[in-house]
């Protein structure tokens, strides 16, 4: 059903008004979507229809399936369509299922043309003791020629990159005018906890129309992030997410380059003329977590920069997609890892790709020595668990078109130097003391499920041999579609205590250095990498599998793979009750979250 | 000696030998089970795939395929000069057609750190060579195994795919 034309030129007015920072009218309740309606019922109690879903081509000309089909799947008179890789059936079994959850749109059958065309993202340079305001509101958005309803900071995506100097702090004044209730969480600072934006933790959710003040302090410099903590399953994949650079006073911080670049990789589930809705009631793809079939570069489906030949670029690159682990090279072209989430690299190293699981970040510095194209790709190998097989995918993100006009300045001699970070190595030397201490705490990552559809469970009991350190693509999505977290709950637990979840209640000490020993179960129902955060502190990677990691960076978020064990030292500096959880949206939404309180000294 | 007190054959120790030695080093995601040819019926072995080191929580390639550290573990390889003119054991990473061989290292009784292994699906296999540096391999395999990718199978003609649940 959609809202008279009138009514939504009232609504976008008054969202407009709002990213204007006036008093703006109630954001209308959700009503369900037009054209997509009905997801309900449980699965595995709907009848089995035993006939292949139809399976359509998708139009050579609509690249961002690249191939992909469609299994319709008939439901109430609607065709329900969910992408399947190329070549891959949808199981018969599975034919004519549904998510046990009802669907969630944003916008809920806004006009998207009547609303402000989304923006791309402005840099706010901010000093000690500035304001910002931050508004969430809905925005159009056109991917691959269909406008959406979508959402947006301050009417853009990503969001206003907030630049400030070290040990800064600001007042952000954040404005609700989505129609779900929202927060904003500053991912990876160590900032006071009362504004960490965890709803039901460090603050209520602030409701559609409602505000919140939070006053964000930058200790260190690096490289961060913000985005709601409420729905992030749904609420960071329709573009609320942006990043923040925190500047060293350091003037050496890093070595000097020709231009710097931000860049925020996404990806979006969509059919030909629709995103695949969310579940209302909780996250479904909550298997391995909604992975997107049209990737972006800052909300764009194709990124494009300019530069001249000999140029250094550093580029500051964040994960904020729901599940999707990316793997990022620039054609070819040199490229060194400098620095991660919260700190440089004790030393700078010569990488041929980037590994980028959900909100981590890697700071990267790379030369184009030649003139011409160079292709900024995410290049993986997908594994098509129906077929048993290794299938490398490469997507093309972006182009770097280098000019024939020489660099100026010409940083080649400065790139040509892998530097050591000696001020790293003396804020870590501390800590080294405690690397080999044994764990005060374990953690075994694994999952439980129920009420699955009968062919889901049969193939992934089969299904066991081989399990790969990453799953880089959806390898079953018409599974993974019909999982929610009403029969998937994915686990933390503790080793010591047998509690799961929201039931570990771990208090250490401010001031504390704490060893973390995290197991990923390759023996779980589902096995799968987990990108682990710790909310408002900082840690150390500091061996995998029993093997020391020689070369450390301060991290507020690490990757878990498959069958791995890793040790993390937690320096515990901040008083607050902080969320531990994996950053994969929907396993979050199913359960994978537990709080550790630091209490003050 | 203790195990020889409890009258365990050399076979057995040799076995108990592997997993102890096993045991000690770091902990892996996989292990490979190597297993024996006629020529050397003793001999016993576990090629273990660590994640390879890396900036990033995983390592791989720049198409994405992973990097694994290979730790071999034998027990009862005679000396190669027994098998024929060889002098060395060399450990393989072989694509599953045997199309192509990458030589990871030298291997002897106990433990022996090889190269890094990343192809998606291969065949691990040692050889006795008469170069221990030898980068084509000559000669006889003595134990050989399957990366654990390599079990991966199609479940297309599965009854599942044939709607059967």
């Amino acid at each position: 059903m959609r809202i008279p034309i009138a009514l939504a030129a009232l609504l976008c007015a008054a969202l407009t008004a709002a990213g204007a920072q006036k008093p703006v009218a109630p954001v209308p309740k959700p009503v369900p979507p037009s054209g997509i309606t009905g997801m309900k019922g449980m699965p595995g109690m709907q009848a089995d229809t035993g006939k292949p879903a139809p399976v359509a081509k998708v139009p050579a000309d609509t690249n961002p399936m690249d191939g992909m089909q469609m299994s319709g799947m008939g439901h109430g008179g609607m065709s329900m369509p969910i992408p399947m890789p190329p070549g891959m059936p949808m199981m018969p079994g599975l034919v004519g299922l549904v998510p046990s959850v009802s669907s969630f749109l944003p916008g809920a059958g806004v006009d998207p043309m009547s609303l402000p065309a989304v923006k791309a993202s402005s840099v706010a340079r901010l000093k000690d003791g500035d304001t910002l305001d931050l508004t969430a509101m809905l925005v159009r958005r056109t991917v691959r020629g269909h406008a959406f309803v979508m959402y947006g900071f301050n009417g853009e995506v990503p969001g206003p990159l907030i630049r400030v100097p070290q040990n800064a702090t600001i007042t952000v004044r954040f404005h609700n005018r989505i129609d779900l209730p929202s927060t904003v969480h500053w991912h990876g600072l160590r900032l006071d906890n009362k504004y960490d934006g965890v709803p039901d933790i460090t603050q209520a959710e602030v409701a559609p129309g409602g505000s919140f003040v939070y006053k964000v302090h930058f200790p260190d410099a690096g490289v961060y992030w913000y985005h709601p903590h409420v729905r992030e399953d749904i609420e960071q994949p329709m573009g609320l997410f942006g990043n923040m650079l925190v500047d060293s006073p350091d003037r050496n911080y890093y070595s000097p380059v020709n231009q710097e670049q931000a860049l925020m990789f996404d990806d979006l589930l969509v059919h030909a003329d629709s995103l695949i809705p969310f579940g209302r009631e909780s996250p479904d793809f909550a298997l391995m977590g909604r992975v997107g079939n049209v990737l972006l570069v800052n909300g764009e489906t194709h990124y494009a920069l300019n530069a001249h030949a000999g140029d250094v670029v550093r580029f500051y690159l964040t994960n904020v997609a729901n599940s999707r682990t990316y793997n990022i090279s620039f054609g070819g072209a040199q490229m060194k890892v400098v620095a991660s989430d919260q700190s440089r690299f004790e030393h700078e190293a010569w990488v041929p790709s980037v590994v980028l699981a959900p909100a981590e970040r890697y700071v990267v510095e790379v030369r184009f020595d030649h003139p011409g194209s160079y292709a900024l790709v995410n290049a993986v190998q997908a594994i098509n668990h129906y077929k048993g097989e290794f299938e490398p995918e490469v997507d093309t993100l972006g182009t770097v078109t280098v000019s024939g006009s020489a660099a100026a300045p010409d940083f080649s001699r400065q790139f040509a130097t892998l530097r050591s970070n000696a001020a790293v190595s003396r804020d870590i030397a501390p800590y080294r003391k405690y690397f080999n201490k044994p764990p005060d705490k374990k953690l075994t990552l694994t999952m439980q499920s129920t009420a699955l559809p009968l062919a889901t469970v049969q193939f992934m009991s089969i299904d066991t041999a081989y399990f790969a350190p990453v799953e880089w693509v959806d390898g079953m999505p018409d599974m993974n579609w019909l999982s929610t977290a009403k029969e998937v709950r994915w686990i933390l637990r503790d080793d010591a205590t047998g509690k799961e979840n929201m039931d570990i209640d771990w208090h250490v000490r401010q001031g504390s250095v704490v060893k973390l020993r995290i197991f990923n179960d390759p023996k779980s129902f589902h096995p799968m990498q987990h990108p682990i955060h710790l909310h408002g502190q900082r840690m150390l990677v500091v061996s995998r599998d029993g093997v020391p990691n020689t070369n450390l960076v301060w991290k507020d978020t690490a990757l878990i793979p498959v069958g791995s064990t890793v040790d993390l030292l937690i320096d515990a500096s901040n008083p607050g009750a902080w969320l531990l959880h994996c950053h994969i949206a929907e396993h979050m939404g199913a359960g994978m979250m537990a709080v550790m309180h630091v209490d003050p000294r | 000696m203790i195990l020889e007190k409890v009258g365990l054959s050399i076979g057995r120790r040799l076995s108990v030998a592997v997993v102890v030695t096993m045991l000690a080093g770091p902990t892996g995601p996989f292990d490979i089970p190597l297993f024996a040819t006629p020529s050397v019926p003793a001999a016993r072995g576990v090629a273990r795939l660590v994640y390879a080191s890396s900036p990033f929580g995983v390592a791989v390639t720049a198409d994405g395929r992973a990097r694994y550290d290979v730790q071999v573990t034998a027990s009862g390889l005679p000396a190669p000069e027994k098998l024929g003119a060889f002098n060395s054991y060399v450990a393989w990473e072989v694509t599953p057609d045997l199309d192509k061989w990458v030589r990871l290292g030298t291997v002897m009784n106990g433990k022996s750190t090889v190269g890094q292994a990343e192809l998606n699906k291969f065949l691990f296999v040692v050889t006795a060579e008469a170069d221990s540096t030898a980068s084509k391999h000559a000669g006889p395999t003595v134990l050989h195994g399957t990366s654990p990718s390599g079990w991966l199978q199609s479940f297309l003609t599965h009854p599942l795919f044939r709607g059967v649940y």
